[in-house]
């Protein structure tokens, strides 16, 4: 049995991989790939936990998650339109109407 | 007459009605809404003739009509009636004057032309409602509130002619300076219901009865400020005579009477005989058992009255006009009722409230009268022998300055004898104050009936010294009616108390007055009143002697005061002798500078102190308040920056914010231990 300690180091490499895209890179597309990839991390420490106890209420959760993740990509595709329908460009720090 | 008292409310309603149907259908009315006051005062007088005549049967009438604010485990705050002899005589004396100044203004206004008559004449009905209200009051609070609508009134009819300079200015000095003594008042009645939970006149809950019963250590009552019951009952005592001092226009806030001549005359005569004026010393009459009580308060009561007396009659010397010279009778008067109710003179007091009403009322329509004739010139020194021209308003206006100047047998005789008489004989009886106040008041018999007959010689007698009183305007039996009404009255009205009489030729039973002011409630009638007094009686040469020699006295002096003014004035073509005085004259015409001195404190005093105050609410106060803004608004000047509006830079601070969150409570829950 795989120890549950490299379950949640791959989770936290896998989170930071997410942080760092998010904070580095401009292109919506790409902010929303980085989320996914923090939203997976997220998962995979349900599951890992769920396996580690011997509980299946993670991984149920873990389901529901993914749904949800497919719903939230289906709204972040849709605001990366909307971006792009105004300012022409799917670049996050041209957006910048909404400043003081 | 079983039951008459009962449409006792209908006497204040009356006037009220007609104040509401001259002020909505004046316009449409004849005669501008006069006929509905005329109506209705008459009407309030009739049911107040009939009320007098029960409650001289000795009933009486105590009953609360209307609770407006029912208090939990405190006072309820109630309008009610109190009729008792008292109230019966001043609402027969009110609803008779105001009658008559309606009839009256039927001549003054009406036939003159004046405009804006629905507006004088809902004025009128108002202020003799408010009057009326104020004299049927049963506690402290109502009076309180018809007090204030009494000075409402006199603020919108003195203020009638608002189009000139004169009136409004001097309307606003009447209700600014009666106000400022109705501050004291309503802190007065305030007093009065922490002090005795209760503020009623009469029955079983009547404050002035508690405070017998505290003083007596019957119970006890809440005292402020750690005074002793004695001591605390002067206190508030003192703070409803504010009221009273600023009302009745005794000194030093008697400077808004002489400028309220401004009014229209009747309007004068009534605020001078029946209401406002009479209102501040009726309220002393109403609570004299209270004011009994306190010895100091009484003290205070007849000093002012007998200063008032003389110092208002000394001006009334040398002035020019005929309405002036009766202002300052008027504030003169009234001071000898407060120096009769502060002597212990109850009865005397009010003896002298009644006929002086009738006089003055008389008075002020014979002036009207000489105004009409005149053509609005009210310089005595532009009339003379109008004697011939009118003689119905000469003769009636001698019997008023003959009552005024106190000649036996007029009205004003009796009356200020007996205030006088009261005096004297509470101060032999060991009080030297009264003595001093009496010595004043004596002294303003001459002055009295010197300017009193001035007034009159310079009018009526001599030769005409313009053209209009060569000429003078007719004046109509509307006019002339009511000055023959109040003739007869001041002439005759001093026979009801003939105590003088009673005292030297031992005729029993014609001091009429004190025997109907005697049948009352027990804790209000006279002869109470006369137990509680603090004061004992001396006599020179036993009661008859010194009802002699005062009377001798008085008389005298008000004979010489009128000689002089006969060997002055009397002659085809006077001059003005005060004007030998010099100096004094110019003091005496300025009004010994009280409102040069009442404005510099004002102006002096009040007006820095307010600066300074101003300087620390706009400085500290408004600081303080416009600094804290200040502050946010600069933090968030400075804390809006970091909404930049790129993501990226949200999404760092989130970060960031996360790793601090993290940190702290790692820190916190020692995990790097």
């Amino acid at each position: 049995m795989v120890p549950a300690q490299y379950y949640l180091i791959l989770s936290a490499a896998v989170f930071c991989i997410g942080l760092f895209g998010l904070l580095t890179r401009r292109n919506a597309l790409l902010f929303l790939m980085s989320v996914e990839l923090m939203l997976n991390a997220a998962n995979i420490n349900l599951v890992a936990f769920s396996y580690y106890w011997g509980n299946v209420t993670g991984q149920t959760f873990g389901l529901f998650t993914m749904a949800l993740a497919a719903a939230e990509v289906a709204v972040g595709i849709g605001i990366i339109l909307v971006l792009y329908r105004n300012f022409d460009d799917v670049d996050v720090t041209k957006a910048t109407t909404m400043r003081w | 007459m079983a039951g008459i008292l009962e449409f006792a409310p209908a006497i204040v309603l009356l006037p009220f009605l007609s104040f509401l149907i001259a002020l909505g259908a004046g316009r449409y009315m004849p005669k501008g809404g006069a006929l509905a006051g005329i109506g209705a005062t008459a009407g309030s007088f009739l049911l107040a003739v009939a009320t007098f005549v029960a409650v001289s049967g000795g009933q009486t009438y105590n009953q609360t009509i209307y609770t407006w604010a029912e208090g939990l485990d405190a006072v309820d705050l109630t309008f009610g009636l109190l009729i008792d002899p008292l109230s019966a005589m001043m609402l027969v004396i009110v609803t008779l004057i105001a009658f008559l100044v309606h009839v009256f203004s039927l001549g003054y206004m009406n036939d003159d032309g004046q405009t804006g008559l629905p507006r004088y004449y809902a004025g009128l009905g108002l202020f003799t409602a408010s009057m009326l209200g104020f004299v049927v009051a049963d506690n402290l609070l109502m009076a309180f509130m018809f007090f204030e609508l009494v000075g409402l009134c006199s603020y919108l009819l003195i203020g009638f002619w608002f189009r000139q300079d004169g009136p409004p200015s001097a309307a606003k000095k009447a209700f600014l300076v009666t106000r400022f003594g109705d501050y004291f008042f309503l802190i007065g009645v305030v007093a009065v219901f922490a002090t005795f939970g209760s503020a009623a006149f009469a029955g079983p809950d009547a404050f002035p009865v508690l405070a017998e019963e505290a003083l007596a250590g019957e119970h006890s009552v809440n005292t402020f400020l750690g005074m002793g019951e004695q001591a605390w009952f002067t206190v508030v005592g003192l703070l409803v005579l504010g009221g009273v001092v600023g009302k009745s226009a005794q000194f030093p806030l008697h400077t808004w009477l002489p400028d309220a001549m401004e009014g229209p005359t009747p309007v004068s005569a009534l605020i001078h005989a029946a209401t406002m004026v009479a209102a501040g010393v009726y309220l002393v009459a109403r609570m004299y058992g209270f004011y009994a009580l306190t010895p100091t308060t009484l003290a205070i009561i007849a000093l002012i009255g007998g200063f008032t007396a003389l110092f208002a009659a000394t001006m009334g010397v040398v002035k020019k006009e005929i309405k002036q010279v009766l202002a300052y009778s008027t504030i003169s008067q009234y001071g000898y009722m407060m120096l009769g109710l502060g002597a212990g003179g109850y009865v005397a007091a009010t003896f002298h409230l009644m006929t002086h009403a009738f006089f003055k009322a008389l008075l002020f329509l014979g002036a009207g009268s000489v105004i009409i004739a005149m053509h609005h010139n009210e310089n005595m020194w532009d009339m003379g022998g109008l004697k011939e021209k009118m003689p119905v308003t000469y003769y009636a206006f001698l019997s008023g300055s003959l009552a005024l100047a106190g000649i036996v047998p007029f009205a004003g005789f009796w009356s200020k004898d007996e205030v006088l008489y009261e005096t004297l004989i509470h101060g032999l009886g060991g009080s030297p104050i009264l003595l001093a106040a009496y010595a004043m008041g004596l002294l303003a018999v001459f002055f009295t009936g010197f300017y009193t007959f001035r007034m009159v010689f310079l009018t009526f007698h001599g030769e005409p010294r313009s053209e209009t009183a060569r000429n003078p305007h007719g004046v109509r039996w509307n006019v002339k009616a009511p000055l023959a009404v109040l003739g007869v009255l001041a002439a005759t009205a001093g026979l009801v108390n003939m105590v003088p009489v009673e005292k030297l030729f031992g005729i029993k039973g014609i001091d009429f007055l004190h025997q109907f002011l005697d049948g009352s409630f027990d804790s209000l009638n006279a002869h109470h009143y006369a137990e509680l007094i603090p004061y004992s009686s001396g006599y020179i040469g036993g009661e008859a002697g010194t009802v002699a020699i005062g009377a001798a006295v008085s008389l005298g002096l008000a004979l010489a005061g009128a000689g002089l003014a006969y060997v002055l004035y009397n002659v085809p073509e006077p001059v003005e002798h005060t004007e030998k005085l010099g100096s004094i004259k110019t003091v005496l015409y300025n009004n010994y500078y009280q409102d040069e001195y009442q404005v510099w404190i004002a102006t002096g005093v009040v007006q820095p102190i307010s600066r300074v105050l101003d300087k620390f609410d706009q400085g500290v106060v408004d600081g303080v308040v416009n600094g804290v803004s200040s502050v946010s608004l600069f933090l968030g000047s400075r804390m809006r920056r970091i909404q930049s509006g790129v993501v990226s830079n949200y999404a760092a601070l989130l970060t960031l914010g996360l790793t601090a969150l993290l940190l702290g409570l790692g820190l916190i829950g020692g995990w790097f231990a």
